[in-house]
């Protein structure tokens, strides 16, 4: 080899060893930001009181195209539970319970909405009069949001929707009564200096019919409850003590039973975050808040409001906690039955039920208040047809 | 990787027959040109006994014949062996796309590209590697010298490329864990490499320049690798669960020959327990075989290469695992070729003796024979002009003069056109091939029975019989608008087959009736419609009724709709009627969408747009 060969081979390794040195795969970027505070996100099991009895939507079965969400049913005159999933459609992507919980012959209708799935991309509605024996369908809505508070009937039969995505993006749209299709309502609540929305998480009706919103405030101290009034989003949330106007307050739920709309919002994040019930039973004009609830580390998994705003709430770390409309103070429960998925459903007489679902079974778990333990109540088998989404 | 995977089995017994029937008929194509070719050659032999042949007792530089005899033995064994049955399907899913994933999004996007291609034509695009490598392989090994032996090694090149960007995304240089053990910078990188000086003029075999060269640059790439593979935090230094004790794992699991597995896995023992000493090993050969290929010495290469061969064997074994066994080898791996290379420089170190060979033709002194540029003929006359080379009589000349190897090198040309252009030929057409819907449900079934009529009302609220669809042929199907996975598809199939249509899709009317009687608003419908694109479709029906004459047209068509529990969907078949014109049911097609990708998806809309075109010829 030449000396001129022999300093083109150098400098040519020198290049091949950079380029090696290159290839190596690089290190994952440490974080050296603080992330944002993590938006709080419910299960979309829950359950809900109607006037003729308690719905429950639990996802059983497997995961992906085999996790199929059911209904249950337990009778208002008590009794058991019952499987009354909607036929004819497959469940996948979940299902968000509407009692319409008016009065007289409507006081018994259930409207559900299925979110998308799979290849289906918009939410077919369907409707039942009758417990969940006969079903009849309602013009789909485009997409339900990922919450359990995605759709909510009015007494007189209006529904309304909320749309997922981002904030600006998000579609708030009704279907009247007899309607042919949904319309929007009106766009998300514009900022404001009071409020400035950054996502929209709830949907529900006032005891007399109006629209209400709620959704996460910019703003530390605010809930971001907002009423339908003359054309335009209003703030109709409670006011919060001082104490709170540092924190950070998300609404997690936002539904009525009955003549009482109930409000359920995690303040402040992290360690420092607790959870706190609103009520009110005159459309927004006073707003009872219940004690705030120590998360202490544990995070919200589902919420279900029962009967005259009763709410349990399922945390991370099997635990339980219930809280009555009295709001003297939340109420443990004993550690919660083992399962996949855990729905509790606040019923009559501080009694609670656990619906624990582990593959094609669910039980009922039973806790009755001043007990020490769950009694096992009732165990249904479920005919799931796996692989018939695959 | 979105289309690259066709969905199938590797082993789906309907494109293995496919295949299998391809490559026989194909075969014997072959086997025809070559039959052809020969008695042409003898024939023209025969009847110009006067023309001179060329001398024999040419040496070609035994660098040069130890890349070219090793690369066509290399090309014909990876021509074969992309002939296993598996190939057709599980090439792209089962070693083009886990061979890519590892590579950043760029090389993903454009190896996804080819493998999409591939996964739109399985048989085409199996046969066409099987024929193109065959072929390289055939023309190398026939082809000792000339400008025939040269465009062998362009060819080289050319495919080497190919199957180096598409088939090893680029040899894996791209993405983490590089390493010359397993492989890198590809095997076809070297395939290239061979190629490149196969097509050099000869005169540069015949100066130990070359050789020079050939193992300056090979000791340079051995000597980075060396520090690749030294190089600290890449996990080499370290057992098990090092980089390389998984990567002899992942290679132990091929199914191949039980003692060749166990020795596979005795190897990845050593290697976990002893992996600092094992890749100490590694990076001392490799650094110590570059730098003594750098140094150009013979007598410093010679010892240096037969351990570098050695070291290349062991490789082959233990940590490549022979690269050829499971069903989906398609080649030896990258050891073979790279000592087949060092061998090549190191014998083209030594000058070719004068006078070993006739010298090659030169530009001032063209030869008269063509395109085989064989040695110079006596009583070869050149013909002035183009014409005159192509004609007649000097293709005659041309073609006396010929040996036997130039005659089967040209042979082996019409081998690779024969893979290259039904490949092509696929190409031109965006739809794929027929054979995956056959491979998912079978062949459509011919019918000739009346389509029970119906009068229903469209997703536009407009009434819609069947008697108003007369003089169309009609792609009927039955469809659940609340579907989460099968319509969808089959909707998509329907809407690709109206634009395969193109003007004659004026003639057809793609007609689905709503399945599910519970969801049978036309606010289903049209959101089904909206939900797949369906809504501006003008060819587009998608009818619906009250659920009792649903009902009754679910028995006509022999399409059942069963409520199933707890949460499914609604049972039903997934079945197309092709309708002529006059109204008569003329095939049902299975139309269960089974992986439903996008190359299945095309090849069900092939299927209806077909059916449909032949109908509509039909009177």
């Amino acid at each position: 080899m030449t000396a001129r060969w022999r300093v083109a081979a150098i400098v040519g390794g020198a290049a091949v060893l950079a380029a090696g040195c290159g290839s190596t795969p690089a290190r994952t970027p440490t974080q050296t930001a603080a992330p944002a505070a993590a938006m709080v996100s419910l299960s979309l099991s829950t359950s809900a009181a109607a006037a003729d009895g308690t719905w429950a939507a639990i996802p059983m079965g497997g995961t992906g195209p085999n996790l199929f969400w059911q209904l249950l049913r337990l009778p208002a005159a008590g009794g058991r539970w019952s499987l009354r999933t909607p036929p004819d459609i497959a469940t996948n992507g979940a299902l968000i319970l509407a009692p319409q919980d008016g009065t007289g012959r409507d006081a018994r209708t259930l409207i559900t909405g299925i979110r998308p799935s799979l290849y289906l991309s918009y939410s077919p509605v369907t409707t039942t009069a009758d417990g969940g024996t006969a079903w009849s369908t309602l013009p789909p809505d485009p997409s339900l949001a990922d919450v359990p508070d995605s759709l909510a009937a009015a007494p007189d039969g209006h529904l309304i929707a909320l749309g997922p995505g981002p904030r600006a993006a998000q579609r708030i749209s009704v279907l009247r009564p007899g309607g042919s299709g949904w319309t929007t309502l009106a766009g998300p609540p514009p900022g404001s200096r009071a409020c400035d929305p950054t996502a929209l998480t709830a949907v529900a009706y006032d005891q007399d019919g109006t629209p209400l919103l709620g959704g996460n405030c910019a703003q530390p101290g605010v809930a971001g409850i907002f009423a339908y009034a003359a054309g335009t989003w209003q703030l109709a949330g409670p006011a919060w003590p001082a104490s709170y106007g540092r924190q950070r307050i998300q609404v997690l739920r936002l539904t009525r039973t009955g003549a009482t709309d109930t409000a359920l919002v995690e303040a402040g994040t992290g360690h420092a975050a607790s959870l706190v019930a609103a009520w009110t039973g005159d459309n927004g004009q006073h707003w009872t808040l219940s004690p705030a609830l120590r998360l202490a580390g544990a995070r919200p998994v589902s919420a279900s409001v029962g009967d005259g705003g009763t709410i349990a709430v399922t945390l991370s770390g099997d635990r339980g906690e219930t809280l009555d409309r009295s709001g003297t103070s939340w109420q443990p429960l004993p550690a919660l039955p083992d399962g996949r998925a855990v729905t509790l459903a606040p019923l009559a007489a501080g009694t609670t039920d656990a619906l624990v679902a582990d593959g094609s079974t669910l039980t009922v778990w039973r806790h009755a208040a001043g007990s020490a333990g769950w009694a096992r109540a009732q165990a249904i088998q479920v005919p799931i047809q796996y692989g018939s989404s695959s | 990787m979105p289309g690259m995977n066709s969905g199938l089995s590797a082993n789906d017994p309907t494109v293995v027959a496919a295949f299998r029937a391809a490559l026989l008929h194909q075969g014997l194509i072959a086997l025809l040109i070559f039959a052809v070719l020969s008695i042409a050659w003898v024939a023209v032999r025969g009847r110009s006994a006067g023309i001179a042949r060329p001398a024999s007792g040419y040496a070609e530089p035994a660098g040069r014949q130890v890349l070219r005899i090793g690369f066509g033995l290399l090309w014909l064994l990876d021509g074969l062996l992309q002939a296993q049955p598996d190939m057709a399907v599980g090439l792209p899913s089962q070693v083009i796309e886990p061979t890519a994933a590892s590579s950043p999004p760029w090389v993903q996007h454009l190896v996804n590209w080819a493998g999409t291609t591939w996964s739109y034509h399985p048989i085409q695009a199996g046969a066409a590697t099987v024929w193109i490598q065959a072929g390289i392989g055939i023309w190398l090994l026939a082809a000792p010298r000339g400008t025939l032996s040269r465009l062998g090694g362009l060819a080289s090149v050319g495919w080497g490329l190919v199957v180096w960007v598409f088939g090893e995304s680029f040899g894996g240089i791209f993405a983490p864990g590089l390493t010359w053990l397993m492989g890198a910078p590809g095997a076809a990188a070297v395939y290239c490499v061979a190629g490149a000086l196969l097509a050099l003029p000869e005169r540069y075999w015949r100066t130990p320049r070359l050789g020079r060269v050939l193992l300056a640059g090979y000791g340079l790439f051995l000597a980075g690798m060396a520090v690749l593979q030294a190089w600290p935090g890449r996990g080499f230094w370290q057992g098990r669960p090092g980089t390389l004790t998984g990567m002899i794992a992942a290679m132990s699991q091929t199914s191949q020959p039980r003692f060749i597995a166990s020795l596979v896995s005795g190897f990845e023992s050593v290697a976990s327990h002893a992996g600092f000493a094992v890749n100490l090993v590694a990076v001392i050969m490799l650094a110590a075989t570059g730098l003594a290929f750098l140094s150009g010495r013979h007598a410093i290469v010679r010892p240096a290469l037969i351990a570098f061969i050695a070291l290349c064997l062991a490789d082959w074994v233990l940590i490549e695992d022979f690269g050829f066994f499971g069903g989906l080898g398609t080649d030896p791996n990258s050891m073979i070729p790279m000592a087949l290379l060092a061998w090549s420089g190191y014998l083209a170190l030594t000058p070719v003796p004068a006078g070993a060979g006739a010298p090659e033709p030169s530009a001032a002194q063209p030869s008269a024979q063509g395109a085989t540029e064989e040695p110079a003929v006596a009583g070869a006359r050149p013909e002035a002009g183009w014409r005159g080379r192509l004609g007649p009589s000097a293709l005659r000349r041309s073609l006396s003069a010929a040996s036997f190897g130039s005659m089967v090198a040209l042979g082996s040309i019409g081998v690779i056109v024969l893979g290259a252009a039904p490949m092509a030929t696929a190409q031109a057409t965006p739809d794929a091939s027929t054979i995956l819907a056959d491979a998912i449900n079978g062949p459509a079934v011919p019918l000739d029975i009346p389509a029970p009529a119906f009068t229903l009302t469209s997703q536009h609220g407009r009434p819609v019989s069947l008697a108003s669809l007369r003089g169309k042929v009609i792609l009927l199907t039955f469809l659940d608008p609340v579907c989460v996975t099968d319509c969808p598809l089959i909707a998509q199939e329907l809407r690709q087959a109206g634009q395969l249509l193109g003007a004659d899709a004026r003639r057809v009317e793609l007609v689905a009736i709503d399945v599910n009687p519970l969801y049978y608003e036309t606010a289903y419908t049209q959101a089904f419609d909206r939900q797949e694109g369906l809504a501006d479709v003008p060819d587009w029906l998608y009818l619906t009724s009250s659920p009792a004459r649903l009902r009754q047209l679910y028995k006509a068509y022999g399409v059942p709709a069963e409520t199933l529990p707890a949460g499914a969907m609604l049972g039903h078949s997934d079945i197309a009627f092709v309708v002529d014109k006059s109204g008569q049911i003329r095939e049902t097609l299975d139309m269960d969408p089974g992986p439903g990708t996008p190359a299945t998806q095309s090849s069900f809309a092939t299927e209806l747009a077909q059916a449909a075109t032949q109908y509509l010829s039909a009177s």
